[in-house]
């Protein structure tokens, strides 16, 4: 399909129908395709084509937000700044955040590969193919997706906000069954072409193997080796619960700036730069993405900003911005865990009865003040003997403060793994052993 | 939108498919929000576009796009049927439908006051009347307030002749109050969790919830829980409010009652299901208390319609018949594999989704008891209110669920209130030990706006009419 405008097209053209004060335009044109496959055949096949313009008008401390979708960048951009400009018409006077002014940060690069913003779904279907391929060759059946995603955003402001970034994301996702038991494994990049979709496959494949006809274990306390499917989970929920400037300001974040929490091994951070990571350049208020160090050998050291919080704390955005105006505050969007020097067998070796957990599942919060979460296990749950895995063991349900758990970590891997969390953004995690996690059921 | 979905109908029939329909979809949502005194948004969101989804070769491909120029909608079309044709590479066997009798008609929800005509500045003095009456309590320090319209026109036609409008129409509003202290932090919600309670149905349902009346009484239970004892542990009676026996109900039989599922569609995300197809007719799901159903034309719920995202009419279906597990959520697609018709529960989260099994109004039907029988017949055991935390596994057997609002019985009293109560248990036991459920006059329809299912995911609204209702022997714990 082709594109009527580009995204920066179309906000300039949004502004051109400010009537009063000052507008941002935020521009999302997206151009994604999911390959669905469940028991080795293709079941759900997708393309969406979309183009969305947000836009917030702020005057005479009143503000208004409209938003649709479309095509015609000048009818898109009337429809919305006059429905914008009508509600802020009508808005009570308030305490209406600013809107930012241009910032002089440079303009970092932006993930993205022409190999992925070209795929085809033959080449989607080529790829379900090979994995499909290799889970009959060992008698099992295959079910996961594999995605390719362009996305072009643009912001622009009538205070001279001007930033436009095109980004790419592949993804591949497997779980593998056999008659009592299953595995999983996934891969994302930037480019379609570093997708091992094979070792993908092989990684399931292995990890379905070894998980059949799973016992029954009696739930308590474990040491846990976590592989970093299940350490984004955590990391992720501290992102939600604890890492942004609001939580901390409306007194409901676990952070306490400047006091060890955490096992000093323990170097969490945000990186929007991390090249391992979909970096990319600026926020959805065009601010500059800032890396920003949460947590530094176990210490809590920061937190994350947009302009509203910014402004509150007489502090500069760090660029972690949501579309605003928004009731959650900023984001965490690229949450990083610091390698340690340990491979996974080092890991294990020192367990003398432990767990093994390859993933989490329906991960929720319990007590957010206290980082309390509960989930289940799922597809790779390992009882650890004398340093080495044993059997597989039936999913359990945990609960269990983070916190607690990252105060009492006893080794981290130096290989790391990207992974999408519930909330879609990457993590970049390892693997993690923990000396005590409280199984519950 | 009719010449729009002819148009695609037509390009994907010239490209070579077997079947095809198109969804046309023109969706407008106003969002309000106060939080804390200051109006925090006013926004309004149109979103318009098509999707055409077509079997061609014997698989499915699907496209959608908000271009809505001829030439865009031919090349939606046609990559469609090229997306069904790569599906076709791996093979598999082609794609069967229960047969269906092509649909002519509109569906409108109904209203008695349409929630757009209503002005911007009666909605917005609502909002600040319910923010004051909250901010009498000083301990809450987070105070924030919600109103959601959405007004969705469908327009559905496919290659074998079905065409369908239809306008569905919802109102939602809701209260949080959140109190801190030095060390802790709880939050009331009103009169749901997940932000507000939702219905199909127009400002008169705004009217109903009477946000106002509830606001200070919410923020005072709020302040109340930052020095209640903790829930007591043991296992113990637990009686369920309507909006957690909602939850309950889709968690541990909506889900696990979705035939895809079953099949395994969903089995590389949400998972699969316990309730397999050789437990049909005959596996006890629940006690004889426990019957619930799907049904699609219950007054003001989130999952009512005329037809669904197939064209199948809207009706209801026993998912649990007086404890037995006895029916499915189906498609077409997924009934002809059980040799039965679709009974109409594919929807798509607007025009950019391929339509999927998604819940109705999964209701569990009232019984004859009472929530102060229930209570005054309790020895010992805890009212639990309002979702706070929730989580079940994949097949949905082990769940665990939190509230915001415990109230600890002994002795058939109310004795005092008690802050991060955990109930967990596995499905089918739980739902055996139902004893009682509360009656017509205490039954609501609920809803629920953020379930999430498929891949890319979708989030659908869906209704739950539930009652207060009493479970025996049920672990109960305080969150640590």
């Amino acid at each position: 399909m082709t594109i009527a405008a580009s995204s920066a097209d179309v906000a300039a053209a949004a502004l051109r129908h400010v009537a009063v004060g000052d507008a941002e335009a935020l521009v999302v044109d997206t151009d994604e395709q999911l390959t669905r496959f469940a028991g080795n055949v293709i079941h759900q096949n997708v393309a969406e084509r979309s183009l969305r313009l947000h836009a917030r008008v702020v005057h005479d401390n009143r503000m208004g937000v409209g938003g649709a979708a479309g095509s015609d960048p000048d009818a898109l951009g009337k429809r919305v700044l006059e429905a914008a400009e009508a509600a802020r018409a009508l808005s009570p006077p308030t305490d209406v955040p600013p809107l930012p002014d241009p910032d002089t940060g440079p303009d970092g690069p932006a993930a993205f590969s022409s190999a992925t913003a070209t795929a085809t779904p033959e080449l989607r279907a080529d790829m379900v193919k090979e994995i499909a391929g290799r889970a009959v060759a060992r008698g099992l059946r295959a079910y996961g997706f594999v995605s390719t995603a362009r996305r072009e955003t643009a912001v622009a402001s009538t205070r001279g906000v001007d930033r436009t970034a095109e980004s790419t994301q592949a993804s591949s996702v497997v779980v593998m069954m056999g008659d009592s038991g299953s595995g999983y494994a996934a891969r994302h990049a930037a480019d379609i072409d570093a997708l091992d979709i094979g070792a993908m496959a092989d990684e399931a494949v292995d990890t379905c193997l070894r998980n059949q006809n799973a016992e029954t274990l009696e739930p308590g306390m474990y040491e846990v080796v976590l592989a970093p499917y299940a350490v984004v989970d955590m990391l992720e929920h501290l992102g939600w619960v604890g890492f942004s400037a609001l939580a901390v300001q409306e007194h409901r974040s676990f952070m306490r700036l400047g006091e060890r929490l955490m096992s000093e091994s323990v170097t969490i951070r945000d990186d929007p730069r991390d090249p391992e990571l979909f970096p990319y350049p600026f926020d959805y208020e065009g601010v500059s993405t800032q890396p920003v160090d949460l947590v530094r050998d176990g210490v809590c050291r920061g937190v994350l900003y947009d302009t509203p919080t910014a402004a509150r704390d007489g502090v500069a955005s760090s660029g972690h911005s949501l579309p605003q105006p928004n009731t959650f505050g900023p984001y965490a969007s690229h949450l990083v865990m610091l390698p340690g020097d340990n491979s996974v067998a080092e890991l294990i070796a020192p367990v003398r009865r432990g767990l093994y957990v390859t993933r989490f599942w329906y991960v929720r919060d319990v007590d957010p003040l206290r980082t309390v979460i509960t989930g289940m296990t799922r597809e790779g749950t390992f009882l650890i003997e004398d340093g080495e895995l044993r059997r597989p063991v039936r999913d359990l349900r945990f609960t269990q403060s983070i916190v607690n758990a990252l105060a009492d970590v006893r080794g981290i891997s130096s290989e790391r793994r990207v992974e999408l969390g519930e909330g879609e953004s990457g993590v970049l995690a390892p693997w993690l052993r923990i000396g005590g996690f409280a199984f519950t059921s | 939108m009719r010449d729009l979905a002819e148009r695609a109908l037509d390009a994907a029939a010239a490209a070579g498919a077997e079947y095809a329909e198109c969804r046309v979809v023109d969706r407008s949502v106003q969002h309000l929000v106060v939080k804390n005194g200051v109006v925090a948004a006013i926004e309004s969101d149109d979103d318009e576009g098509l999707g055409v989804r077509v079997l061609a070769g014997g698989a499915w491909g699907f496209a959608a796009t908000c271009r809505l120029d001829g030439g865009s909608i031919d090349d939606c079309a046609r990559l469609a049927v090229r997306i069904a044709r790569a599906s076709a590479r791996l093979g598999s066997a082609p794609v069967r439908l229960a047969p269906l009798a092509p649909a002519v008609g509109d569906y409108r929800t109904p209203t008695r006051i349409d929630p757009f005509a209503v002005s911007l500045e009666d909605k917005l003095d609502l909002l600040l009347r319910v923010d004051a009456n909250m901010a009498r309590v000083p301990q809450v320090r987070v105070r924030e307030c919600s109103l959601e319209f959405d007004r969705e026109h469908r327009y559905f036609a496919s290659s074998d002749g079905a065409r369908i409008e239809q306008t569905i129409i919802e109102s939602g509003g809701g209260i949080d109050a959140t109190a801190t202290s030095d060390d802790d932090v709880q939050r009331r919600s009103y009169p749901n969790s997940f932000g507000r309670h939702q219905l199909c149905a127009g400002w008169e349902a705004i009217e109903s919830f009477d946000l106002a009346g509830n606001a200070e009484r919410i923020a005072a239970e709020a302040a109340a829980l930052l020095t209640a004892d903790r829930c007591p542990s043991g296992v113990m009676t637990v009686i369920l409010d309507g909006t957690q026996a909602a939850l309950q109900v889709h968690e541990s039989c909506g889900h696990p009652t979705e035939l895809d599922r079953v099949l395994g569609a969903e089995a590389s995300f949400a998972g699969m299901s316990f309730l397999t197809p050789d437990l049909l007719g005959s596996f006890r799901y629940g006690s004889d208390q426990v019957t619930i159903t799907a049904d699609s034309t219950r007054e003001q719920g989130l999952g009512t319609f005329g037809w669904d995202d197939e064209g199948v009419p809207a009706r209801r279906v026993a998912l649990v018949d007086t404890g037995i597990f006895s029916g499915y959520m189906t498609s077409r697609e997924s009934a002809a594999v059980l040799g039965q018709e679709s009974n109409g529960t594919m929807r798509a989260d607007g025009w950019s989704r391929l339509p999927l099994i998604r819940m109705t109004n999964v209701n569990l039907e009232a019984g004859t008891s009472s929530l102060e029988e229930m209570i005054a017949t309790t020895e010992r055991g805890v009212f639990l209110e309002t979702n706070r935390s929730w989580s079940i596994d994949d097949r949905r057997l082990n769940f665990q669920f939190g509230t915001q609002n415990g109230w600890e019985i002994v002795d058939g009293k109310r004795v005092r209130l008690v802050r991060n109560a955990l109930y967990s248990g596995k499905t089918p036991e739980f739902w055996r030990s139902c004893d009682a459920v509360a009656g017509p006059d205490e039954w609501r329809m609920w809803g629920v706006v953020n379930c999430g299912k498929g891949q890319p995911v979708q989030s659908m609204h869906v209704g739950h009419g539930a009652a207060p209702c009493r479970f025996r022997n049920v672990k109960v714990e305080a969150a640590l």
